[in-house]
C-alpha cells in the first residue's frame, strides 16, 4: 500500500491526496482540541505534520476482532480515513495492507532494520501464552515471538484496545489459552495503554498526532493511559448525571422513567466506574453513544469487565465459587443468622430463668489466673 | 449471686466482701467520645450506604428540583471522613490511653489468651457467670479486633480508595488507589466494600446483644460505662485488663 517516499511528511501526503490546506488546519485544529491543548499548540501540530516524515508504524494483530481497525478508520473528520491512514506511514499491518504471505513477512523485517529504534509499534489484540503460544500464529510463527520480537527495536508501543491493554474477552475467565495483555509480555518499553473495546476513532488519532508532534508518549496515568482522554469517568461527564444525582432512575427498560431518560444506574451502568472519553467524542462522527441511545456503559475500557458481572445489574457476585450471591444478599443471611443465634441465645436463658435456675451464677473459683 | 441490691451492712461487707461492688474508672472520655461518634457514623454509613446501592422511591418531577441521592452521598462521604478520624484517634489512644484502652489485644501467641477466648464462650453458651473482665475478655477483644478494627481498615481503604476514582492523580487517589487493581478493580472494590459493611451489622447484633446480657446478667453496670466510664466489680472479677 506504500505509494509515497518514506520520508514525505504527514502534509505532503495529504496533499497528494487532494487534501487543501483549509482541511488540514481544521484537522490540526481539532486534534489541539482533542487533547485538552491549548490554541498556541496548534502551529507546532501544523509544523510537526508539515515537516517531519510520517512516523513508521508496525501494526500488529493478535487475538482479537479487528474491532480496533474498523473504530480507526472510521474517525470522524471531515478528511477521514484517508487522513488517518496517511498520516502514520504503516509499514505493516496485516488486516490493511496489499502484500500477503512471504512478502508481508518481508516488509515487517525490513522496517524493522532499516527503522531501527524509530518505528512505532501498534499492537491490536494480544498473544495467547498457554502451551508456548500455538493458539494465535501468523505465517506459521507464535504471535509470542513475533510480539517479542518486533518490539525488540521500537521506540514505543502503543497496545490498542482493551485486548491488548486489558486481556478483553479472550483473557475473561477461564482464559484457557492463557491470553496476556502486552504489558505484562513486553518489559523495558514505553507501552501507552488506550483501552476500550473498540476504543473511541478520535482517541486512537489523538494519540498518534500527539507522539508524531512531540516525539514522546503523553502523559499517562497509573494504568498507562495517556490522562488526556482517560482521566474522567463517563459518569462524571455523563448528561444523564442529573438524574442520577436527582436520584430518579430506570427500573426497567420500558418503564416511565426510561421513557424520560432518567439515569441507567439500576440497569447496571458501569459509567461510574469507567474512565473513557465516550461522552466527550461520542461514536461514529458524534453521533451518539450507548447511554444516550437509552442503554448503560459496560465498561468495556475497563479490566476485567467481561469478568464483573451480569452487565444489567449494579454489584457483581462475591468471587467464590460455587456461591452465586451479590455481597448485600449474602451479609443479609449473615445478619439473620447472628439475629437467629442471639435470639436462641436469649430463649434459653428466658427458659433457664423460668425453670428457677440460676443464671450467670458463680461457678467456678475466682481470682485464679490473669488474663 | 450477690448484687448491689443488699442492703448495705457495713459488717456483713468485711465478712464477704466479695458480695459488694467496687468502682472503678475504665473507659477514659476519648474512648467514650470515640466509641459513640463510631456508632452514629456507622448507623449513618450502612444506611446511606443502602440507598447508594439500591435507590429507592424516585421523587417525581424535573430532576433540577431533587438531589436527594446526591445528598445522600454527601452524608455518606461526611460520615466515612468523621469515621476515619474518630478511628485514628482511637488507634492513637490505644498507645496513650491507659490500660483499658489496651484490653482486648489479641495476643495469639499466648496460650492464655486462647483459654480464656475459649472459657469466655463456653461461659455464654452454658449461661454462666464465670470470671469477669473489668476490660475486654479474649472473646470481646477478638471480636472487636476482627470487626471493628480489622473492618475498620478494609472500609477505610475500600472506600478511600473509590472516593477518590473523582480525581485520578489527586492526593486520596496517589495515597489509596493503589488498592483498585489489588482487588480486582473498581467493580470488585464496590463489591467488597459492600461485603465489609455486613460485618459491621453482624457486629453490632452481637455486640449489643452481649452487652445487654452481661449488663443484666452481673449488674456490673456495663451499658452506663461507656457513658459513664466507670464499671464495677466484685472481688474475684479481673481488675487487670
Ligand atoms: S480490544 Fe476488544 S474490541 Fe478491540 S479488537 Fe479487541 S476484542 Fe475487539
Ligand atoms: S446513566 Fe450511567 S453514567 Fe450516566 S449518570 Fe447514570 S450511572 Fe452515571
Amino acid at each position: 500500500m506504500e505509494t509515497h517516499t518514506r520520508s514525505a511528511s504527514t502534509y505532503d501526503v495529504l496533499r497528494a491526496h487532494g487534501v487543501d490546506r483549509r482541511r488540514f488546519l481544521k484537522f490540526c485544529t481539532m486534534m489541539a482540541a482533542a487533547m485538552g491543548l491549548d490554541a498556541t499548540v496548534v502551529p507546532q501540530i501544523v509544523e510537526a505534520l508539515e515537516t517531519k516524515p510520517r512516523l513508521p508504524v508496525i501494526w500488529l494483530h493478535g487475538l482479537e476482532c479487528t474491532c480496533c481497525s474498523e473504530s480507526f478508520i472510521r474517525s470522524s473528520h471531515p478528511i477521514a480515513q484517508d487522513v488517518i491512514l496517511n498520516m502514520i506511514s504503516l509499514d505493516y499491518d496485516d488486516t490493511l495492507m496489499a502484500a500477503a504471505g512471504f512478502q508481508a513477512e518481508e516488509n515487517r523485517k525490513r522496517t524493522m532494520k532499516d527503522y531501527s529504534g524509530q518505528y512505532v509499534l501498534a499492537v491490536e489484540g494480544n498473544a495467547p501464552t498457554a502451551d508456548g503460544g500455538v493458539y494465535c500464529t501468523v505465517g506459521g510463527e507464535t504471535f509470542l515471538n513475533i510480539l517479542q520480537e518486533t518490539a525488540e527495536n521500537a521506540k514505543a508501543v502503543i497496545a490498542w484496545g482493551s485486548c491488548a491493554s486489558n486481556g478483553c474477552v479472550q483473557a475473561a475467565k477461564p482464559n484457557p489459552t492463557g491470553a496476556k495483555p502486552i504489558h505484562e509480555l513486553i518489559s523495558h518499553k514505553a507501552i501507552i495503554n488506550v483501552p476500550g473495546c473498540p476504543p473511541i476513532a478520535e482517541v486512537m488519532t489523538g494519540v498518534l498526532t500527539y507522539i508524531l508532534t512531540f516525539g514522546a508518549l503523553p502523559e499517562l496515568d497509573r494504568y498507562g493511559r495517556p490522562k488526556m482522554f482517560y482521566a474522567q469517568r463517563i459518569h462524571d461527564k455523563c448528561y444523564r448525571r442529573a438524574f442520577f444525582d436527582a436520584g430518579q432512575f430506570v427500573e426497567t427498560w420500558d418503564d416511565e422513567g426510561a421513557k424520560k431518560g432518567w439515569c441507567l444506574y439500576k440497569m447496571g451502568c458501569r459509567g461510574p466506574t469507567t474512565y473513557n472519553s465516550c461522552p466527550t467524542f461520542k461514536w461514529n462522527n458524534g453521533v451518539s453513544y450507548p447511554i444516550g441511545s437509552g442503554h448503560g456503559c459496560i465498561g468495556c475500557s475497563e479490566e476485567n469487565f467481561w469478568d464483573d458481572g451480569p452487565f444489567y445489574e449494579r454489584l457483581s457476585s462475591i468471587p467464590v465459587p460455587g456461591i452465586d450471591s451479590t455481597p448485600d444478599a449474602i451479609g443479609a443471611v449473615a445478619a439473620g443468622a447472628a439475629l437467629i443465634g442471639v435470639g436462641a441465645h436469649f430463649i434459653s436463658t428466658e427458659v433457664r430463668r423460668a425453670a428457677g435456675k440460676k443464671i450467670g451464677s458463680d461457678t467456678e473459683a475466682q481470682g485464679k489466673e490473669g488474663r | 449471686m450477690a448484687t448491689s441490691t443488699h442492703e448495705f451492712d457495713p459488717q456483713a461487707m468485711g465478712q464477704h466482701p466479695e458480695q459488694y461492688f467496687r468502682r472503678e474508672y475504665v473507659w477514659q472520655l476519648p474512648v467514650r467520645i470515640t466509641h459513640w461518634v463510631n456508632a452514629a457514623c456507622l448507623t449513618v454509613l450502612f444506611l446511606t450506604g443502602l440507598y447508594i446501592s439500591h435507590p429507592l422511591l424516585a421523587p417525581s418531577g424535573e430532576a433540577v428540583h431533587h438531589f436527594v441521592m446526591g445528598r445522600v452521598r454527601q452524608f455518606h462521604f461526611a460520615a466515612a471522613m468523621l469515621f476515619t478520624v474518630t478511628f485514628m484517634v482511637r488507634v492513637y489512644w490505644f498507645w496513650v490511653g491507659n490500660n483499658y484502652a489496651r484490653s482486648g489485644f489479641p495476643y495469639v501467641w499466648r496460650p492464655q489468651w486462647w483459654a480464656d477466648l475459649f472459657r469466655q464462650a463456653a461461659d455464654y453458651l452454658r449461661l454462666e457467670r464465670g470470671h469477669v473482665h473489668l476490660g475486654h475478655n479474649s472473646l470481646g477483644g477478638a471480636t472487636y479486633t476482627v470487626f471493628v478494627i480489622f473492618l475498620g481498615w478494609c472500609q477505610i481503604f475500600t472506600g478511600m480508595a473509590l472516593y477518590s476514582e473523582s480525581n485520578p492523580g489527586g492526593i486520596l487517589n496517589r495515597l489509596f488507589g493503589w488498592v483498585l487493581p489489588l482487588l480486582g478493580g473498581s467493580f470488585q472494590t464496590h463489591m467488597w466494600h459492600h461485603f465489609f459493611a455486613w460485618g459491621f451489622v453482624v457486629f453490632a447484633i452481637l455486640h449489643v446483644y452481649i452487652v445487654l446480657y452481661d449488663s443484666t446478667q452481673y449488674g456490673n453496670g456495663l451499658i452506663t460505662s461507656i457513658i459513664s466510664g466507670y464499671k464495677f466489680y466484685q472481688k474475684g472479677d479481673f481488675k487487670e485488663d
